[in-house]
């Protein structure tokens, strides 16, 4: 029975892109193996079956290694391939197939669970991370006993829905051109994810789709830059999608032939394009993208990767991304870990995104907060004039003034052991939690600098759980609400001369960064993909066109108004 | 017999590249050998085995062989750690 009915979920934007095709799932086949006994005159032939299944998987492995400049995932193959013929392995598959006479496929079953459980139980997170590798290699190996041949049914122009997607199948599905992925599980980190950025593979993750009913070809749109999934569309939704992914490629490729040009409007008025950065992967397309430096460094991968994130771990990873910055600045952002991403020891909470995070957990923590602080001082003595300091999820000005009480003691420290520093480090809170925005006034005074993350004070302001699927349509940084806040942040830093930057979601939007630039708001950081883009708009309009789209966005009283605004600015110039 | 006490220094610890690493440079030895760490010995030409150390950077670990060509593949073994298993991260 098929189901009809629009359903909307909202996940965790992973990869770029919009995705339109067709539900495919990835289901588990191979759940539970039974113990299976079998004759001893049947020892040889299963002990046969194992060997061919080993010799059928490693070629289908070597197969895969066609990636060019990927050497991770040859590695990661590699290591599939060694778990193939880890001798442990085949000791024990044969001594549970001779010895206690089980059939091929629970020995192998049995003996990689073995493994399995000791990783899960290992307390690292990477180990646990992996673990989806050796089932993978489990569930090949068992499959190729039954000499069923490899392949995915999947055809191209689907989407796939995964639980989890492991990096060897990642692969198969890539070479099949499929339109978009969408993953319960799954980090951003991951390799399926951070593979889908490099391939231009629209991806959705946490997204609980597995909770529902999702039949193989409904039709599906994903938007990998909203993180919004819609199954079973609209005709008109269809349509507007379909349009804007046309958009999005022509934009695109014209785009990129703007990212040298110089970052001037027509009329010659300058602006600064930066890029929100997570993962060292992402670096290498500051240059190609047009970036000046980076607006926002998120450092919460540091925390997620090592359980000990110690200083010299920390000094290592800014160290890398200020290199890769080259003569520009990067603002990092101190850890903003709760909420959605939380930390291994935070308890549960009714309402995580009104909780402890950001600055709130950082004053808890003082240690954490301490050596991050440490890390970064340090690494500004290698990049003088070049680090600024962001301080997240601020709601009252005492929680700066106790931040830069450690970065005193911080730098007292530092000086007492000779290590040299940059002491003029630019201090900012990021306009993230409407208090701050209407008292940014008395604000400005504290800090060098504000950053406006408009997805955190969308939600804020409009009381919009993000994470709500059935409140999803409400959350909408564009509502005029928003547009006021930012118009007063920016009057109260011109007040005490402080620059203004927008490092949130909207910024990516040509339109609205437009928008923001007839504001004044001329620093903007965005995901390095979206620059191309906002820069071909902003290259090609004046500013008088832009503070004209600007103040009569001002005077809007509702959101679909401030979007017929947008779209006909732009068919108006 | 040869044994020697090393510690891992890359920055991830002993995750699945370096351990892929150290079980192919192991292989090539005729010499058995194992990884003891914390009361735990495993086969260090095992990956799964490697693996399951989850061995984090830091931790410190005996290195055994015993065979023909123990102590050049000691020493190459050992060298795999000081070079933190060549790679960049």
């Amino acid at each position: 029975m098929k189901d009809f009915h629009t359903k909307v979920f909202s996940g965790r934007p992973a990869a770029h892109g919009i995705g339109i095709g067709k539900v495919w799932t990835l289901r588990d086949e191979s759940s539970a193996v039974h113990p299976e006994k079998i004759a001893e005159s049947d020892i040889e032939k299963h002990i046969g079956k194992f060997e061919k299944a080993r010799e059928l998987v490693s070629s289908e492995y070597e197969k895969l290694k066609y990636i060019p400049e990927d050497e991770e995932l040859e590695e990661i193959i590699d290591a599939q391939i060694q778990t193939l013929y880890d001798p442990e392995v085949t000791s024990s598959v044969k001594s549970k197939i001779e010895k206690d006479q089980f059939a091929v496929e629970y020995a192998i079953f049995s003996t990689f669970n073995d493994y399995i459980q000791l990783m899960e139980n290992s307390g690292s997170a990477w180990a646990k991370d992996r673990t989806i590798d050796i089932v993978s290699v489990r569930d090949e190996l068992i499959r190729a006993t039954k000499e069923k041949k490899k392949g995915y049914a999947v055809k191209k122009g689907e989407i796939v829905f995964a639980e989890e997607i492991s990096p060897t199948a990642m692969v198969y599905l890539s070479r099949i051109n499929i339109a978009g992925i969408v993953m319960e599980k799954g980090g951003l980190t991951s390799h399926a994810v951070i593979l889908s950025q490099s391939l231009g593979i629209p991806c959705v993750i946490n997204v609980h789709w597995n909770r529902y009913n999702i039949y193989d070809g409904s039709d599906v749109i994903i938007d990998g830059t909203t993180g919004q999934v819609i199954i079973n569309p609209t005709w008109k939704q269809k349509e507007q999608y379909k349009r804007r992914r046309e958009d999005e490629q022509k934009r695109f490729e014209k785009a990129l032939e703007w990212a040298n040009k110089p970052d001037k409007t027509e009329c010659g008025s300058q602006f600064t394009l930066r890029a929100n950065i997570e993962f060292l992967e992402e670096l290498p397309r500051l240059n190609t993208h047009g970036a000046k430096g980076i607006g926002l460094l998120r450092t919460e991968t540091v925390l997620f990767d090592s359980e000990k994130f110690n200083v010299e771990q920390q000094v290592e990873f800014y160290g890398k991304v200020l290199e890769a910055a080259g003569q520009n600045s990067v603002t990092i952002r101190l850890f903003d870990a709760g909420g959605d991403k939380i930390l291994d020891d935070s308890s549960f909470e009714d309402n995580p995104f009104l909780g402890w995070r950001g600055v709130r957990m950082l004053l808890d923590k003082r240690k954490l907060l301490r050596n991050q602080l440490e890390a970064i001082y340090r690494v500004s003595g290698h990049f003088s004039g070049k680090v600024k300091i962001l301080i997240p999820m601020v709601s009252r000005i005492d929680e700066i003034r106790s931040v830069k009480e450690i970065c005193t003691n911080v730098m007292k420290n530092l000086a007492r052991q000779d290590i040299p520093f940059d002491e003029n480090i630019s201090i900012g809170v990021m306009v993230e939690v409407p208090s701050i925005a209407l008292m940014s006034e008395f604000v400005a005074k504290y800090v060098d600098f504000f950053s406006i993350g408009t997805n955190d004070l969308t939600q804020y302001t409009l009381a919009v759980d993000r994470g709500n699927e059935k409140i999803s349509h409400l959350f909408d940084s564009f509502h005029p609400a928003i547009w006021r806040l930012i118009k007063i942040t920016k009057e109260s830093a011109d007040k005490h001369n402080i620059p203004v930057t927008v490092c949130g979601e909207m910024a990516s939007k040509p339109e609205a960064a437009a928008c923001l630039l007839g504001m004044g708001i001329n620093d903007l950081s965005m995901n390095t993909g979206s620059i191309p883009a906002v820069k071909s708009v902003l290259c090609s309009h004046t500013y008088k066109e832009m503070k004209d789209l600007s103040d009569k966005i001002l005077e809007t009283e509702e959101l679909d108004q401030v979007y017929e605004l947008l779209e006909g600015w732009r068919a108006l110039y | 017999m040869v044994s020697k006490k090393v510690v891992v220094k890359n920055e991830s610890g002993l995750h699945a590249r370096p351990a892929s690493v150290l079980v192919k440079t192991a292989s090539r030895f005729k010499s058995d050998f194992f990884i003891k760490m914390y009361g735990y010995k495993v086969n260090g030409k095992s990956i799964l085995g490697v693996m399951t150390l989850a061995a984090e950077s830091g931790a410190e670990m005996e290195l055994i062989l015993e065979g023909p060509d123990e102590k050049e593949a000691l020493e190459k073994i050992a060298e795999l750690f000081e070079n933190k298993f060549n790679m960049a991260s």
